[in-house]
């Protein structure tokens, strides 16, 4: 019985670990573009919701009201806010990267590394170097014990709303025209611009929505990473591992590939703690030397 | 690589200038040859030349796990640098600080300090976070006879096995903190202990420490669970933790890690289950954090608040230097980066030369005086293993804050004799004068 916890941490870690993947799996499937900064629009988005949800400044008052809401209030705006407001920057990138479109994808991970180092220096040249924190709102704060597993409410409820983004998402992909045409722009781009939908717009929107998926990543996580302006390494790399590990291209082999990780870092982190973070990358090693591909590696989401 | 370098703009003579007065120098030189042969234009020249800069490396992480470290210990480093430079440099020298980050990297520590010594003549290198970093650093400073300073890494290897002639380390270590803390935290709390324990030499060494002085005390470590670096995610640790069940928890885990794991425990309220204690509690890594995440008992060397002489001056000289700062007072870090550089100063102006050997042997054995140093007990670097020998504080959250960021509570104070590292000198054995190179810039 002392194993089921760590099985049960592992899934939900795994959950969160598809979260974080989310909009990066987005952007290399459907555009070919390894987003590198990725890892920096998750701790943008974690700063946006610092401000929405505690503003600092509030010059003449006008945000009193504002202030005035509960914390629960404000922590929905910041889910909401946050997610937009990356999406915007992360659409000034796009803008820019679009010279590397069709060209030696160096150019593309180049410039993505690129806007991760400013990025990263504008959060400290904003907020500073120290950890921040983002306040939970109470009802979803403190702990539970179930049986031997105690846990906490918020990871609880960072796992469902991870759970319920990624439904959505696939639902939008699958179910919807909007859906039909980002997959059908990355299958045959000549021919959907051939249909009359603007790919320049098209792709606009897919790597917003990536990027958005980023920032929103980042507000769930803050209160359990912290806010810091170098957490976006800690998101990208596992964010990158998860698609190659699922296979480039597939919505379900990443998340899979997430889970996974979550398992095996969870119970690593249980019974051979020094190894716990290494474990993913063995995990990594060992399905790669066998499927070069990754577990569900396509060409693209349009081979299923 | 983040490279910066920081001049001390009231000293150094505008650039301009400096070329003129050297033309002229050479002019003068020149005229001068036809009448007394060259050896004159020489003598000419150092006559007349500014003195050459005293160039100090800094060799503090700007990234990596101990990123906002790094930055406080640069500045506490650059305050000392700029009150010399205010009273005319060292020996007649402008000093200039450069700066490069080391990145929480052992491989970029030694790159850095290569270059600093072979291409920018550093004549001293100050600045160290993470043990492995500054182990780095001191084998390559060793190798060219360059002074190092371990500013602010804890491992009992610095001044233990990994110990060299040309390093002096600053800090407290992971054993002068166990001592001062283990035995009355066993009577307090309890005798069954789990360690939690960053998987570096630093985590490892201060839990080797705190596990002989537990056992020695009659008290039992039932676990030792190892925390790779960057660890962003406690759950396995903690829901390990609560099936344990163990009286004292006792971390050696620091940066970034241990910001990330107090935030995870108060999530779980693992704080009111078990007694926590932290090894080292640094500055930067709890400034900012809310009452109930400066939870158990943590050491440190220093406090802005503490009740004596020079500390008022000190907090207002740091506010008035470095303005709108995250961290709004100085921290244990900042003092430790101040303290040690304003010392290497003061060695080099006593000995008279930067030649190491020289400054070397004012620093060994050398005492300082508790005003001097703003603690409660005088200290002194014990000349057979290079580790500065200070006051010790045991702290816990101040649930009674008398100002701003007065977030501590000084529960004891330990002098230095009573938490003195007893394996460090069986362990360092520093190289002989001899064997180290002579170095001098």
């Amino acid at each position: 019985m002392t194993l089921l916890p760590h099985l049960v941490n592992g899934l939900a870690l795994g959950l969160l670990f598809a979260l974080i993947a989310l909009g990066f799996m987005l952007v290399v499937s459907l555009m070919e573009t390894i987003n590198l900064a990725h890892g920096s629009f998750f701790a943008l988005g974690m700063y946006i919701a610092l401000v929405v949800i505690a503003p600092a400044a509030d010059p003449g008052g006008v945000l009193a009201a504002y202030k005035a809401l509960p914390l629960g209030a404000r922590y929905m705006i910041a889910l909401v806010l946050a997610p937009v407001a990356v999406g915007l920057v992360g659409m000034l990138l796009e803008v820019a990267l679009r010279r590397t479109y069709g060209r030696d994808p160096l150019y593309g991970l180049l410039l993505t590394f690129g806007a991760a180092l400013v990025l990263e220096e504008g959060l400290r040249a904003v907020f500073g170097s120290t950890e921040k924190q983002l306040a939970i709102p109470e009802g979803i704060s403190g702990a539970f014990m179930l049986g031997d597993l105690i846990y906490s409410r918020y990871r609880l409820f960072a796992c469902a709303f991870a759970a319920l983004a990624i439904g959505l998402l696939w639902l939008f992909l699958e179910k919807t025209p909007y859906g039909s045409i980002i997959k059908a722009g990355a299958h045959d781009s000549e021919m959907v611009g051939a249909l009359g939908i603007n790919l320049s717009r098209l792709r606009l929107f897919v790597f917003a929505l990536g990027v958005g998926l980023a920032g929103l990543a980042g507000v769930v996580m803050a209160p359990i990473w912290g806010i810091r302006p170098h957490v976006g390494i800690d998101a990208v790399v596992p964010a990158f591992l998860i698609i190659v590990l699922g296979g480039v291209g597939s919505f379900w082999g990443a998340v899979i590939a997430a889970l996974l990780v979550g398992i095996v870092v969870g119970l690593s982190g249980a019974y051979a703690s020094e190894w716990s973070l290494l474990s993913m990358y063995l995990l990594f090693i060992a399905v790669v030397t066998f499927r070069a591909r990754g577990l569900f590696g396509k060409k693209s989401v349009l081979d299923a | 690589m983040d490279e910066q370098e920081h001049k001390a703009p009231a000293l150094l003579a505008p650039s301009g200038s400096t070329r003129r007065s050297l033309l002229g120098t050479i002019a003068a030189g020149a005229a001068g040859a036809t009448f007394f042969g060259p050896w004159k234009v020489n003598h000419a020249w150092a006559q007349s030349a500014q003195k050459k800069p005293l160039v100090i490396g800094l060799t503090m992480d700007a990234s990596g796990q101990y990123a906002a470290s790094g930055v406080e210990e640069r500045l506490g480093a650059m305050m000392a640098i700029k009150e010399f430079n205010a009273k005319g440099g060292v020996l007649g020298r402008p000093i200039e600080a450069l700066h490069i980050d080391t990145e929480t990297t052992p491989a970029t520590g030694s790159r850095v300090a290569e270059r600093m010594i072979t291409r920018n003549e550093a004549a001293f290198l100050i600045g160290g976070l993470h043990s492995g970093v500054a182990n780095a650093i001191s084998q390559v400073a060793q190798k060219y006879g360059c002074i190092y300073f371990n500013t602010n890494s804890s491992s009992p290897t610095e001044s233990g096995k990994d110990c060299h002639r040309v390093k002096f380390v600053w800090d407290g270590n992971g054993t002068n903190f166990a001592e001062a803390i283990v035995k009355n935290a066993i009577k307090t709390n309890g005798r069954n202990w789990v360690l939690l324990t960053n998987d570096y030499v630093w985590g490892h060494q201060t839990a080797k420490a705190t596990r002989a002085l537990v056992e020695a005390n009659g008290g039992k470590i039932v676990d030792e669970l190892m925390i790779p670096q960057n660890t962003r995610d406690f759950a396995s640790y903690l829901i390990k933790l609560q099936q344990i069940k163990p009286e004292v928890v006792a971390t050696a885990v620091g940066g970034d890690d241990i910001k990330a794991l107090r935030q995870q425990v108060v999530q779980l309220g693992l704080q009111k289950r078990m007694a926590w204690i932290n090894n080292q509690q640094d500055w930067p890594d709890v400034y900012g954090l809310g009452p109930e995440q400066i939870f158990g008992v943590f050491g440190t060397t220093w406090y802005w608040m503490l009740d004596l002489p020079g500390v008022k001056e000190f907090v207002a000289n740091y506010q008035k230097t470095y303005p709108g700062m995250a961290i709004q007072v100085p921290g244990n870090v900042y003092y430790n980066g101040y303290v040690a550089t304003r010392e290497l100063l003061r060695c080099v102006e006593e000995a008279g030369t930067t030649a190491n050997i020289a400054v070397i042997k004012k620093l060994e054995g050398r005492r300082m005086t508790a005003r001097d140093r703003m603690q409660a007990y005088d200290a002194w670097i014990d000349p057979a293993t290079h580790q500065c020998q200070q006051t010790i504080y045991m702290a816990t959250y101040n649930d009674q804050p008398k100002a701003k960021d007065d977030i501590f509570r000084i529960l004891t104070q330990s002098e230095p004799k009573d938490v003195v590292d007893p394996e460090a000198p069986k362990n360092c054995k520093l190289e002989s004068y001899e064997a180290t190179p002579s170095y001098e810039m």
